[in-house]
Formats: structure tokens, sequence, C-alpha cells
């Protein structure tokens, strides 16, 4: 049995629940238990980082100290954003001691910050410590007939220097692990454009210009449905959707799942405990295409055969 | 009694502004033994110099110190004037007070001043000591080596064989021709590539002053300016080129195909294989790496089909010797790799090619017939999308530098395009036009016009598919708008970057190059083609990017510094080489792993006068000794001396502050 540190962040709690649940569903098949850091507090998104440089980092570190007091080497964090925040603060803390040993001294009281401990997504998580390999054997119903398109948002690759994990611009991790489920990966190219993220509040229309645009490419590319790792990618791809359709009077119809929800299906949860009905976009519709045969890919027509050379021809 | 002159230089504002010369000039006037001290506006032009010459007979001084830039710039002019005033011209010394003073501390002018003071007054201390002293007279082997058959060798090849002087020329594949031979018209004037390289190819395997060495690379360089010895590696052809007449059956047979590396892997070429139809030397030779014969033992179709029995399949690599006296080093540029632009798409969309792609498509001899097709369909594309500075002035992702000929070149390409397909429409995207140059400006400007090509201001952020398209998303900064444009077919202006191979031949000539692989000049302005080693010499784009006729004169300046260099049977050389005293020389030899330059030997001397026994002692080859002291400093018996730099001249600096 393996161990995690486990960061569940606000959004766990609330919005997210859907994402929480099934990935202690997963972790179960997989054999991993979570450990809550005790007495966590909220790592600072978004209004933390853009008002003090103090506040910014002592938030993250007060979580990565006491995270530090457990034995497990790794913090998994299901929000992109807590993690974004966690990672952050490690990367920079790691790089410049002066700096944690100023940020340290106003969380002096729960410890002094080591380092010892790394940040990774859940995503990240599943693809460098769990592997690809050992998720495929571990399905036992297939989505095979399921296509879907792997939103990845902003936070999950970057920065890129930050996060060190898979690109940038076209990260493929969440599309192989769907494929190890069965289901098939589209290609699609605004798997890293922005949602709208926190806008979706304050400033709703340019979230349903934005995530319009990621619906509309989604459904271009043929996927049936979408599959995101971050609250807020989900939040706005599915609260906003009816918006987003009156607004550019487009059916899309496509529902959004957490990946964790995709790999507890495929590791032969019953859907009833998925959560699927926190949805607004049904999942009936897609979930329907699992288990019917994919029509046969057109043959990709070959480039016409080059000239021979010249000198060929003699 | 020494008697010193001091001659403060100005250098315009560049000192003056930074350091009080005059009060520089009142200090050393109060040293006993400077009998003359001065300041001038510009020390190096002919009045300065003149006041060097007049000081030295009217105050019968016996060493001079200019007190001006660096030694590197102007010391052989002032040499030269303490020679014309009848000196011995080691008699100088310089006190560098720009580079070491005015210019690096150009906030604190008191600090500066002080600081120029304590250099000229080392200098004064060090020039009381200073000998007469002799240059010395090397012989010179009257040879050249130019490494890189590209137009910059091919260039310097010519001009230096035209002189009567022979030349050794190394590339590295099966032809000469280089990038050059891949284009397929050129800027400013659209002359076909071929039409004006081909014959200059011919003309160097022609030429009776030229041997020519395809297939070979460089591997050791010792010894000195005027008296190199070079060793090449010829790689294995696997065919005699001696019998091998050319024909083509060997390569028409050939069961095995390997991407075409002349076409940029558009098409396929066989094991054995030239490069293209107007390879010079036009012989094949077997690609080791693919050929199943050499692989596995099986095949053997080509040695069948020979009729000459020139093929050859045990043949081993060998090593040459050449005698050369200087060096030409012409090795090229690589196109840079787009992979980091993964916003593009590149690597995951066919229809993204870059312009050296491009340029093999519409090119006459190319793969394609000279008609640019879709990669992914073999379809003509209608709107293509030129994207420029794709690595150049980019720092997040590809190098700070411009480029100097995507400007050029994307300008020739929408040219083209349009030649080629008449229905097409071209877009360019931009952050600047540069086109400075002869009838540059003039040929960016004519084809704006003829071809109706739509430029936009601003970077592209992001391509993606749409259906068979690809839609190119970026800022169209004059109107201050993302914009998006559809296109069939997208060419990316990739940036031209340093042969990933250089750092090593630096290395291996003893040569510098800068942080981006590019060889280093000796002096940015006045010494373009020199390289800081004697007799080694730099032509074309290994140096920095730059285009055909800026390459072609340099290449042509180079002719003219190596036929300068052979102009008499002998080279004079500094005499600032080091000496060792048999008497104090007690043989350790830790001088030999100390010289960098392998200047120091062994020689075995009578122990005393008269004696028969003999020990062994060091022996410093003058010809290639550079002066540079290392030996000297780790010497336990101070049995070196440095001539110019001795121990009473050092401990006169040091006691002089």
């Amino acid at each position: 049995m393996k161990k995690l540190t486990y960061f569940p962040g606000c959004s766990a709690h609330g919005t997210s629940e859907e994402f929480d649940s099934t990935l202690k569903l997963v972790l179960k098949t997989l054999d991993v238990e979570l450990e809550d850091i005790p007495d966590w507090n909220c790592c600072g998104a978004t209004s933390a980082h853009v008002m003090t440089e103090n506040l910014a980092y002592a938030l993250p570190m007060r979580n990565l100290v006491l995270a530090e007091k457990l034995e497990n080497t790794t913090m998994g964090i299901a929000c992109a954003s807590c993690y974004q925040r966690m990672k952050v603060t490690k990367v920079h803390m790691d790089e410049n001691p002066e700096l944690a040993k100023r940020i340290n001294t106003t969380v002096v009281e729960e410890g002094t910050y080591k380092g010892t401990v790394d940040v990774k997504s859940m995503l990240q998580y599943f693809y460098e410590d769990i592997g690809v390999e050992t998720i495929r054997e571990k399905v036992t119903k297939s989505l095979a007939g399921l296509k879907v398109a792997c939103y990845y948002g902003c936070l999950l690759t970057r920065p890129k220097d930050i996060t060190k994990f898979d690109s940038p611009e076209y990260p493929v991790s969440m599309d192989q692990i769907c494929e190890a489920l069965g289901a098939t990966a589209t290609e699609f190219d605004y798997k890293t454009e922005c949602c709208g993220a926190s806008f979706s509040i304050s400033n709703t229309e340019v979230v349903i210009n934005l995530s319009g645009q990621v619906l509309a490419m989604a459904k271009e590319s043929g996927a049936h449905a979408i599959v995101v790792a971050c609250p807020l990618c989900q939040s706005n791809l599915d609260m906003r959707q009816p918006d987003i359709e009156k607004h550019q009077g487009v059916k899309y119809d496509i529902p959004v799942f957490y990946i964790t929800q995709l790999m507890a299906l495929a590791f032969g949860y019953p859907a009833g405990e998925l959560k699927f009905p926190k949805h607004i976009v049904p999942v009936e519709g897609a979930l329907a295409n699992i288990g019917k045969i994919l029509p046969v890919p057109e043959k990709v027509k070959k480039p016409i055969k080059a000239v021979e050379a010249e000198s060929e021809d003699k | 009694m020494a008697r010193v002159g001091v001659f403060v230089c100005f250098c315009g504002a560049n000192i003056a502004d930074y350091v009080d010369v005059p009060q520089v000039v009142e200090e050393v006037k109060r040293i006993k033994e400077v009998k003359f001290a001065t300041e001038y506006k510009y020390m190096c032009s002919d009045p300065g110099q003149g006041m060097i010459r007049d000081a030295i007979i009217q105050y019968k001084l016996t060493s001079i110190v200019v007190a001006a830039c660096s030694p590197r710039m102007h010391e052989k002019t002032f040499r030269k004037a303490l020679s014309d005033a009848g000196m011995n011209p080691y008699l100088l010394e310089v006190a560098n007070i720009r580079e070491h003073s005015s210019w690096v501390h150009q906030k604190d002018k008191k600090a500066a001043t002080n600081k120029a003071m304590d250099l000229c007054r080392m200098a004064v201390a060090k020039s009381i000591a200073n000998e007469q002293l002799h240059e010395i007279s090397v012989p010179v082997t009257k040879r050249a080596l130019v490494i890189g058959g590209g137009i910059a060798g091919i260039q310097a090849a010519l001009d230096i064989a035209d002189a009567r002087i022979p030349v050794v020329l190394v590339e590295r594949s099966p032809s000469i021709g280089g990038k050059m031979a891949q284009l397929d018209e050129t800027f400013p004037t659209l002359d076909c590539a071929q039409c004006i390289l081909t014959p200059k190819m011919v003309d160097v395997a022609s030429h009776p002053y030229i041997e020519l060495i395809p297939y070979s690379e460089v591997i050791e360089l010792q010894g000195f300016v005027g008296n190199y010895k070079v060793k090449i590696k010829k790689k294995a052809s696997y065919v005699n080129f001696k019998t091998c007449t050319g024909c083509g059956a060997c390569w028409q047979k050939c069961p095995v195909k390997v991407a075409n590396e002349y076409n940029m892997g558009i098409d396929k070429r066989k094991a054995i294989y030239t490069p293209f139809p107007q390879a010079v030397p036009n012989k094949p030779v077997i690609d080791a790496e693919h050929c199943t014969m050499l692989l596995k033992g099986k095949c053997g179709i080509c040695a069948k089909v020979c009729d000459k029995g020139s093929i050859d399949y045990t043949m081993q690599d060998e090593i040459i010797e050449r005698e050369i006296g200087a060096v030409v080093v012409a090795t090229g540029y690589d196109m840079w790799d787009p992979t980091p632009y993964e916003e593009y798409g590149v690597g995951r969309f066919k229809d993204i090619i870059t312009s050296l792609e491009f340029e093999r498509m519409v090119s006459a001899n190319g793969p394609t017939n000279g008609v640019p097709v879709r990669p992914s369909d073999g379809k003509v594309p209608k709107n293509v999308v030129f994207i420029k500075c794709v690595g150049s002035r980019d720092e997040a992702k590809g190098i700070e530098y411009c480029s100097k000929i995507c400007c050029m070149y994307t300008t020739k390409h929408t040219i083209l395009l349009h030649h080629k397909v008449h229905d097409s429409h071209a877009y360019v995207f931009y952050m600047d036009i540069r086109a400075a140059g002869k009838g540059y400006e003039e040929f960016v400007k004519k084809a704006q016009v003829d071809t109706g090509t739509t430029y936009l201001r601003g970077r592209v952020s992001k391509i993606y598919k749409k259906g068979d398209k690809l839609m190119v998303r970026g800022e169209d900064a004059q109107i201050g708008q993302v914009v998006e444009v559809e296109a069939d077919l997208v060419v990316l202006a990739t940036a031209v970057s340093a042969p990933k191979d250089n750092p090593n031949l630096a290395r291996l000539l003893g040569i510098s190059y800068d942080k981006y692989g590019y060889l280093s000049e000796a002096h940015p302005k006045l010494r373009p083609v020199e390289t800081a080693k004697a007799g080694i010499f730099l032509a074309g784009c290994t140096q920095a990017p730059k285009d055909i006729p800026e390459t072609v004169s340099q290449a042509s300046a180079c002719a003219a510094k190596v036929c300068g260099l052979f102009a008499g049977d002998t080279m004079k050389k500094d005499p600032m080489v080091s000496s060792i005293n048999n008497e104090y020389c007690s043989g350790c030899q830790n001088c030999l792993n100390a010289c960098p330059y392998g200047a120091i030997v062994t020689e075995d001397v009578a122990i005393g006068h008269g004696s028969k026994d003999l020990r062994t002692v060091a022996k410093i080859n003058e010809g290639v000794c550079q002066g540079c002291g290392s030996c000297v400093a780790i010497c336990r018996s101070t049995a070196i001396t440095l001539a110019g730099f001795t121990d009473s001249q050092i401990i006169n600096e040091i006691v002089s502050i």
C-alpha cells in the first residue's frame, strides 16, 4: 500500500465534490492511501497571490511545512489552482533559501520549512508515480467507443519552468490515460487555451466567449465529452454551457468529466457512485457511446509520390 | 640612466571624459626617469605619432610609454613610430587606460584618474628595464587549408589558388556546394543559384592548384602560423574514385531507400548515392549506416552492376597529413530546429514546413519538380502563411540575434510562390522588415506590389487545425487586434544557427567561439576575418549569419589575408618568447605539461664544459612559443625567462605602486 499526502483544497468540499470522491475510489483500486494534511489552510488562490508577496507565499508554505511532518515525500493536489500556488511556492523557496527564511518567519509556529516534500497535481501523480501501464491493468470495463477531448487548461503544465511536467502547449498525459481506459482521445488543439477562469463570476461574458471556443473546438474534434483535471475548468465548461449555447445559438450537449470519474467507471465502479447527477449537462448521451463499435477510420491519403531525383531516371 | 617619454592619449572623448588626462601627465612628470611627457587628442594619428618620433630624437629617449587604448588595438602602430625614429620598437610599453580604466569606471572620474596614473607608473617602471629585442624569422609553408566547401570555402579556395598558392579543400559531405546548392533562386536579383554556383564548383575540381578532399574531416591541427600540420580523416566511400566514371548504374539498382538530405527528407535517395545530379565530385559514396551489404553482408548489387569494379566493401577510413601555412574556416551554418514552438504544432501538423523545405519544393531540380505541395495530401496550396523570426529575436524559445537573411529570403519565397502558383495568396507575419543591402529595399517593395502579399505585423501565437486547413492566429499590431488566417501551408522562416560541431572544431584548431557557437573574429570591426590565432581566418556564416554577397566578400578577404601572409619566404614573429637557462634547468619537465602550444621539448646537454656525460634540459621552439608565460610561472628553478616580461620588469611594475 502506497501512501500519499493529500491536499483537497476548498473546491473538493464544494463544487468539485465529485472529483474528490471519485479520486478516492480510484486510489482505492490503485492501492494508494491518502493522508490529509492536518489542519490545512487555504492555498491563497486567487486573491492572496495578487495582494502581497508575503501572504502569497506564507499560506502555501504553512501547508508545505505541515506536510513535511508526515512521512510521505509527495503531496498530491486535486485542484489545479491549489497545485499552482503550492508548486510556485516550493520552487521559489527551494531556489532562494534567503526568501524561504524570510517567509518562514510568518509561519514559524508550524515549524521550519525544509523543502522535503514534492508537490504534484493528481494528473502528474497518476502519470509519473502510478504509470499509464498500471492504470491499463486495472481496467475492468473498457470505455471503447467513447471519444473524449482532454482539456488541461492553463495551470496544470504551466509555466514550464515551474511545473516541469508534460508540454506547456500540447500536453498528452491525460490523453494517454484516457487511451489506457479504452477511450479515444481526439486531436484537440484547444487543450491549453484559457477557459476564462475566475471571470465566471465577475465578468461572465469573458467565460461565455472563451469557454465557448473550447466547446466549439471540442465538438469540431469529434469528441462526445470533455475530460478535465481542474475544478474551475469543469465548472466553466459544464455550468456555463447552457448560457454559451443560448449565446451562440448552438447545441453542444458535451458533458465535462473529471478524469477520475472516467477512471472509476473503467475500474468497474457502478455509475451510481460517480456523482453524475451533480453535472449540469447530462452525461448519459455521451456514456451511451461506450461499447459502440467505432467506425473504421478513413484511410489517410498518402502524399503524392515525390518525383524521383533526376539522376535516377538515367 | 633611463630617459623615458610618456604620451597620454585623449582618445577623443573616450578617455578624456572619464580620466583627467592633464593631471596624469603632471603626475608622471614627477617620476625622475621621465624626461618628457605630453598629451594629445589622438595619439595614434599621424601628428600624434609625429610627436613621439620628434621627442625620441629631441630628448634622446631610451624607452617610450604610450597611455592609450588596449595594446591589442595599437601596439603595432606605436612600435612602428619608434622604428621610424630609429629606436628599437620593443622599447615601447602601452598603458591601457581606456579598456582598463576610462571605459570601466565611467561613474567615478577621480578613481579612474588614479587608476590611470597607477597604470602609467607601472608602465614607466617596466619600460626602464626593457631591453632591445629583435623579430624572429620563421619559414613558411605556402599552402592553405580551407575547411568547408560551401560558397565561402569555394570562393576562398579559388581566390587563393588563382594566386598560384596550393590549396587543400576539405569538405565533410560527398560533394561541395553547401547550402547554396540547395537554393533555387537568390535575392535580390533572382539569379538561379545553380547557374552561378555550379561553374565555380567545377572550377574547384579542375583547378591545378586545388586539392579537393571530399567526404573528409579535419581531426588534428598542430604547429603555428606558417608551419601547421593537419591530419585529415578521409571517410571510407567504398567506391574507388579513380576508376569510377559516375555512370549511375549502382544507385539506380540499389534497393535501399534513405531520406534524402539534399531535399530536406522530402524524397528518398539510395544507400549508394551522389547528393545531387550536379555534385562535385560526381562520384557516389556508400552510406555505411544504411547499406545492407555493410550492415548485414547481404545484397552486393552495386558491385555486381559496376563494370569498372569500383565498389570496394573492405575500404577503411584513412588518415592523411598535409603541411600547410594558413587555414580558412568556412563551415557554414545549420538551420535552427523549430521544435520548441509547440504552440505552432511543429511536428504534429504535416503542412508546416521550414523555409529550406519550401526552397527545395520550388527548386527546378527539387523533389516536386518546382511546384510547392502540401505534404499531407499533395495538393497545391492556395493560401500560404510565411512566419518570420521563428527562433530569431526570441529570447524565450530561440536565440537573441537577428538571423539577417530571413526577411530577404521570405520576400523571395513570396515571389517564387506567385510565379509557381498564380492564383495563390501569401501572408507574411513579421516583426520588422530588415532590408539593408544594395537593392534590397527595392526588391522587397517591388515584391509587395507585384505579388499582392498581405504583410501582418505581429507574432503568431497559435496554429490549430480546422478541417484540412491550418488556422494561424496572431496579432496584427497595426490595428491592435488578433487576426486569424486560414492557411493551406505554413512556412517557418527558421533562424540561422551556428554549426553544432563548431565548438569541437574550435577546440581542435585552438580558436575561440561565442555563446552561440559562432567562431570569433579577432576584432569586430578592424579584424573581422582573422581569428585571435595567427594564420587562421574565418569566412561566411561560421562567424555570424550573413547572405551570399557578404559571404563571398569575406571569403575573398580571407584569400587576400592568406596571400599577404605568404608574400615572403619567411615570416616575422614577435620576439616575446621564452628561453631556458640551461645552468638552472633541473630537467623536471613540468613546463612541458604547462605549455598549451606544445612549444617545449627536451634536449640532452653536457653536464659541464668538456664533459661527456649528458643531462636532460627543456628546450623552447621559438616558432611555436606564443609568449603566454605559463612555463615561467611553473618553473621551480627560475630557469625560464620570457623576453619582454622578465622578472626585473615585473618586479619594477609591482614596486612602482
